[in-house]
């Protein structure tokens, strides 16, 4: 390993601590956020599903660094509050993905044939439990490989944070090299770092498939 | 709309934001400009995406277990970096190159959408039957010629509704460009942002214009691909 | 025989303009098994269920055990506890093994304890030979296996009654046997059973009455050894014929 690497190893650590909860807590909230919309919109819930539509399709045509501008520059100036770049990424990252989640969850749920949901309801479930019970769970297995896609998305783009100021992997990685300005091994290292951390993250989402496959 | 106006939410914090669209409509000539620079951009790295995203493809469905083997490297290599890290090797790490921003932004672009192309491509291929291929053989095509005029049309017929993804995608992700100083639109609306601090005006206008560009491309792709006649497509289309 | 189960007085239904269901009336007394046969789209599975409300119906009126199916204030998921279904295609819930599919409903719909309801399900899974399979998933075993697995899902919960819709229609012939033996054993023991399907010799073997149906109605309602001997209708022997002569 090259020495600026090593030297500079517990400032890049620390950045990387901060990728990956940035990356954990927005897989979680957005899978949340995610499953409570696409559940609303596939039920047509009155009043909100069509909402939800047009927020889906707000997010997924909009780019991913300007959904974090807006939530770090309008959406604190629209309604006069301050935010970090880190919650404002957080915040940027779960309304984004979610988005997508949704759109995944609904064709879990539309995968799902109307017989299953018919035997449920006959042996005395309500709809809610047949939906808590059964849907709902059988669909998150079917796409775990579309929400592990999604995981390995977010781990992409918790880089895009550095462009907002969030000192993650690739912010604290850039500014040893404006200190020490060794470009071709740290950004090596960091390409490195991040293949690994992605390819670790699809090998669990395939295990877990695997192990879930239904 | 959202109503221009001062007062006290009931969430308790105030809401004083006044809304004021001059300042855009007089800066329309920079976000016209990166408009432009957007679809150059973009035009540039599809481009360069699909020759990649083509070569790669293919020699992912070849019958060499060798070529298999690399372009399911490459594939699983570029698409797990970071687009940004992408942009800085072009920009940052490769700088004694001297490559002009744009430059650098569509290399950055084109290498990461080529994977996403190569593994559509793929796809596409082995979702023609290979009776298809040897059919064509048959009838004394060359390889090359089977899979330029037999199965490459039938794959993009099918994997067309994935490439106005990726396409897509691609055009969003060209924002990234900005933060390598590509003077493209996310750039101009930063610039402008910071000159008027009509903060919420200017991103829901770029938002807008993404929104336009996406939609065209998609639209494109579904005249290219021309009537789906293929009954299974429709039926999963329509299920 | 005892008091009616079910009742159904006058039931139609409609799909727009296209009626599945013409003024239907029957009625399933306790202890009583009931075949009912007939050409497809006759409406067989439909008035299976509309019985435990899984279907709605327009005019007449279903009582399971004296409550009104259609009626807005009935509890359906207390209704359906009483009665239990088994489908076509089995629907087991594919992501649960074998011994879940079964204490799940007696967990959530009956509130019975996980304990008890495990005990109970590893009684059933036993009773129709498949003791082994309790931690398997349905995917993994034949259709005969899952079927029986569904028809130990809906006896968990002590059912009053049984619809079975086309129980054996989806299994390979070999596997046909073995869902037959456990449906006979059931008979034999008294439950009361609405069995739409077309093994005529199960239903010569078990059924005390056959229910003839043709485009949305019920053609005739006869004793079994009446329906085979001498049945009423045209229709009736011109079905019999062509799905008795092979």
């Amino acid at each position: 390993m090259p020495d600026v690497i090593s030297q500079n190893m517990p400032f890049l650590l620390q950045g990387l601590v901060t990728t990956l909860r940035i990356a954990a807590l927005t897989a979680i909230g957005g899978t949340l956020l995610g499953l409570a919309v696409g559940v609303a919109v596939q039920l047509r819930l009155p009043f909100v599903a069509g909402l939800l539509r047009v927020y889906i399709e707000f997010v997924r045509g909009t780019p991913l660094l300007v959904m974090l501008f807006i939530c770090y520059f309008a959406l604190p100036a629209l309604m006069g509050l301050h935010v970090t770049a880190e919650q404002a990424t957080v915040l940027g990252f779960v309304l984004f993905i979610a988005a997508y989640i949704a759109e995944d969850v609904r064709s879990g749920l539309r995968s799902i044939g109307s017989g299953l949901v018919r035997a449920a309801l006959a042996t005395g479930l309500t709809r809610l439990q047949s939906l808590r019970l059964i849907i709902v769970p059988l669909a998150l297995r079917r796409i775990i490989p579309a929400l592990f896609n999604q995981y390995v998305r977010l781990l992409k783009f918790t880089s895009v944070a550095s462009v907002i100021g969030v000192q993650e992997f690739t912010g604290s990685a850039m500014l040893v090299n404006a200190r020490v300005f060794a470009p071709v091994s740290i950004l090596i290292f960091v390409a490195l770092t991040y293949l690994v951390l992605c390819l670790l993250l699809s090998s669990v989402g395939r295990v877990l498939h695997a192990y879930l496959a239904a | 709309m959202w109503l221009p106006g001062q007062g006290r939410s009931r969430f308790g914090f105030t809401v004083n934001y006044q809304f004021d669209w001059e300042p855009i409509l007089e800066s329309r000539a920079l976000i016209l400009e990166g408009l432009a620079t957007t679809i150059l951009l973009s035009l540039c790295a599809l481009a360069l995406a699909s020759i990649i995203g083509v070569i790669v493809g293919t020699l992912a469905s070849s019958r060499h277990k060798g070529a298999r083997l690399g372009a399911a490297a490459i594939v699983e290599l570029t698409r797990n970096i970071p687009l940004l890290i992408h942009m800085y090797i072009w920009y940052v790490g490769l700088a004694f190159l001297r490559l002009p921003p744009f430059l650098c932004g569509v290399l950055g672009l084109s290498v990461y959408s080529g994977a996403y192309v190569a593994e559509i491509v793929r796809a596409g291929i082995a979702s023609v039957p290979d009776g298809q291929n040897k059919a064509a053989l048959a009838t004394g095509l060359t390889r090359l010629q089977a899979l330029l005029l037999v199965v490459y049309p039938q794959a993009l017929r099918i994997v067309a509704p994935s490439l106005g993804n990726v396409f897509s995608q691609l055009i969003k992700d060209s924002s990234l460009a900005s933060a390598i100083a590509v003077m493209e639109l996310t750039y101009q609306a930063s610039a402008i942002e910071g000159q008027t601090f009509r903060t919420f005006e200017i991103y829901i206008t770029i938002c807008a214009l993404y929104l336009l560009l996406v939609s065209a491309v998609t639209l494109a792709l579904r005249l290219l691909a021309g009537p789906r006649d293929d009954a299974p497509a429709q039926e999963l289309a329509s299920a | 025989m005892s008091k009616p189960i079910i009742v159904l007085e006058d039931v139609s239904k409609s799909y727009g303009a296209v009626p599945v269901l013409r003024g239907c009336s029957t009625a399933v007394s306790r202890g009583e098994v009931v075949v009912v046969c007939g050409p497809s789209g006759s409406g067989k599975s439909t008035l299976l269920q509309c019985i435990n409300g899984l279907e709605p119906y327009q005019s007449g009126s279903i009582l399971v055990e004296g409550v009104e199916v259609g009626a807005k204030k009935t509890d359906l998921p207390r209704l359906r506890t009483r009665i239990g279904m088994v489908f076509q295609h089995f629907e087991l819930y594919p992501h649960m093994t074998a011994l879940e599919n079964v204490v799940l409903a007696q967990v959530h719909a009956l509130r019975r304890s996980r304990k008890e309801a495990e005990a109970r399900g590893r009684r059933l899974l036993d009773r129709v030979g498949l003791a082994s399979k309790a931690d398997t998933r349905p995917g993994k075993l034949s259709g005969g296996q899952q079927q029986r697995i569904a028809i130990a899902r809906a006896l968990a919960l002590d059912p009053q009654a049984m619809l079975l819709d086309e129980p054996t229609s989806a299994l390979d012939p070999e596997m046909i046997t073995e869902v037959l033996d456990v449906l006979i054993e059931l008979a034999d023991e008294g439950m009361t059973m609405m069995v739409v399907t077309h093994e005529m010799g199960f239903a010569r073997r078990v059924a005390d009455r056959v229910i003839f149906m043709d485009q949305g109605e019920i053609i005739e309602d006869s004793p079994t050894k009446t329906f085979f001997s001498a049945p009423v209708s045209q229709r009736a022997k011109l079905f019999l014929s062509k799905i008795l002569s092979h």
